[in-house]
């Protein structure tokens, strides 16, 4: 099975954010990025299915500005991906998701793809919806929030389950297809240190940006703003818990007036 | 943009979703009540699809075959684009469901729209359309503004209210479900196990939440959330600790990768407050936070604090709200 796993750089967790200049943007100065969490479960998954399908190939696939995207690409050779691709996006565009998976899909129709697996979304921009796109622009199905993922050799199908907010249902597909994970349900292994050192030797291809203005609605972020310190919650001092209780119902009461 | 703006319902449960409503909402500020159309696709949609007077809209198109029971979000974007460009179209509203996500997804490329999901605010300014959304898990918000002849904008759930009822007769007017590329039935939806959820109100709905967490030490325990909910008429939560465990139900966890809320209040027991859980309820009005843990960092984020010990907290506060409600 070929096997494509789109990854995003994003800053890492613990990241303070600042406002760049131009007020439009996170300030990157400084900022250490990383796999987004959800694309590292997505890496773990392709890896699972090669290993338990002879003659897999995960070819691990990025979109973005130098260096980040090379470096969350060898992050993934280093867990054990086969081949990597970073593709160039349009300045100015590189945050629009929709333009993010036309430079993917670009890449992706140039490689052999029966699978391509994606993150439910990538933890900045938080927006969810790269792989409805790549499917479109791929023309095959699409499947979102997928909790768990095997597949059926036998019946030549993808089985798997999906999250949706009334339930969960189950699915059968055949390839080829997008799938976007819902959730880090694996344990996403951890890169050995030989591999971190070779995976820095690795070829990384380079798909250049596409030359073409886009032809389609784009979006441009013109404001990033950045919410009001918290000024930490009003601690109710207490003897008893009777006495915790009952001033807490009479701030919900006549502070807050959210007492039903 | 001068066409009409469509909203894309969803139903739940067989009826139109509050989600939809919002959207409705959403609409009718931007466009003019008499500039929103609806349109609903389903196994069974054209009675559903009369909720829409409800909410105020005149005119809906209804998709209906037993086909679009749980098909693939390409599907309804292939019957929802035609029926845009039909009317002219310029903007699509959704609610921010996984659906409404999907379909966003799926009209930026067959409808060619500028995409937003998530989105708390819509404004026309000269130039174009732009929203307001937040990001990185609630600790920045951005401003985009959506470049092109179409757009296509998924709401953040609750972030808008529903607009007043009305008695208004909705026109429907049937799509034919044709012109779908075969390839996009085969996949086929086998089952479907609805979510195991507490009593009282579902959490993404309630005005009210009280979340469990860490804290909670073990299942058995939980009854004493469950208590305090019921003593509110509130939705029962958990933190992902809880879920993982195996406490409660998946179906529970409200987080970044659970359910997102933004109830009136939102009352958080045991919960450390890792971003991970602050993600899905940031933008609840009010906060309290109930730890031993004085450095915990829910207490950064909760407008009311007790430090103390659940155990012995919870009770009281249960049987004090109880006598303060007259039950």
């Amino acid at each position: 099975m070929e096997i494509v796993v789109c990854v995003k750089p994003v800053p890492d967790a613990e990241t303070r954010l600042r406002v760049a200049t131009d007020g439009t943007t996170l300030d990157p100065e400084g900022v250490k990025f990383v796999l987004a969490g959800y694309d590292e479960s997505a890496v773990e998954q392709a890896l699972l299915l090669k290993e338990a399908t002879p003659g897999s190939k995960v070819h691990v696939i990025a979109a973005g500005p130098s260096p980040r995207t090379e470096e969350v690409l060898r992050a993934s050779l280093a867990l054990g991906c086969d081949l990597a691709t970073w593709v160039e996006t349009p300045p100015g565009l590189a945050s629009d998701p929709i333009s993010a998976a036309r430079a993917l899909a670009r890449a992706i129709r140039a490689v052999p793809h029966d699978l391509v697996l994606c993150g439910k979304n990538a933890g900045d921009d938080e927006a969810g919806v790269v792989a409805g796109a790549l499917a479109e622009l791929l023309s095959v199905p699409d499947f979102s929030a997928v909790l768990d993922l095997r597949w059926d050799a036998a019946a030549t199908r993808l089985r798997f389950q999906r999250w949706t907010e009334t339930g969960t249902e189950t699915w059968e597909a055949p390839l080829p297809c997008v799938v976007a994970l819902q959730r880090a349900w694996n344990d996403p292994r951890i890169a050995k240190l030989p591999a971190i050192l070779k995976s820095r030797k690795l070829p990384i291809a380079k798909v250049p940006i596409d030359p073409a203005p886009p032809v389609a609605g784009t979006s441009r972020p013109v404001k990033f703003e950045l919410p009001p310190a918290r000024t930490g919650a009003k601690i109710l001092e207490f003897k008893t818990p009777e006495e915790a209780a009952q001033k807490l119902v009479k701030v919900l009461k006549e502070e807050a007036k959210v007492f039903p | 943009m001068t066409g009409p703006t469509l909203v894309v319902g969803e139903l739940e449960e067989g009826h139109l979703a509050d989600a939809t409503r919002e959207a409705v909402g959403v609409a009718q500020t931007l466009a003019g009540k008499e500039n929103v159309l609806g349109f609903l696709a389903g196994s069974s949609a054209r009675a559903p699809a009369a909720a829409f007077g409800r909410v105020g809209v005149a005119k809906a198109f209804v998709a209906e075959d037993p086909r679009l029971e749980g098909a693939v979000g390409a599907v309804v974007a292939h019957l929802v684009a035609s029926v845009a460009d039909s009317v002219g179209s310029e903007l699509v509203i959704v609610g921010g469901s996984t659906f409404g996500r999907d379909l966003v997804a799926h009209l930026s490329v067959r409808w060619n729209a500028a995409a937003a999901t998530g989105v708390t605010a819509l404004v026309r300014t000269d130039a174009a359309l732009e929203v307001r959304r937040p990001i990185f898990a609630g600790r920045a918000t951005e401003t985009r503004r959506l470049e092109g002849a179409h757009a296509a904008v998924a709401i953040r759930p609750h972030a808008f209210p529903s607009p007043p009822d009305a008695t208004t007769e909705t026109a429907l007017t049937a799509v034919p479900v044709d012109g779908i590329p075969p390839a996009l039935w085969v996949p086929k939806r086998t089952g479907v196990k609805p979510a195991e959820r507490g009593a009282g109100p579902s959490l993404t709905e309630a005005t009210i939440v009280v979340s469990g967490g860490r804290g909670v030490r073990s299942a058995e325990n939980f009854h004493l959330i469950e208590e305090l909910a019921a003593s509110l008429d509130a939705a029962v939560g958990a933190s992902r600790a809880v879920t993982d465990a195996g406490w409660r139900p998946d179906s529970y966890q409200v987080g970044q990768t659970g359910k997102a809320v933004s109830p009136q209040l939102y009352v958080a027991v045991g919960i450390s407050g890792a971003i991970q859980h602050l993600a899905g309820m940031i933008s609840s009005r009010v906060i309290v936070a109930i730890n031993t843990d004085s450095t915990a960092p829910i207490f950064k984020v909760a407008d009311y604090g007790i430090v103390g010990d659940l155990f012995q907290v919870v009770p009281a506060l249960t049987q004090e709200i109880r006598r303060a409600r007259g039950r």
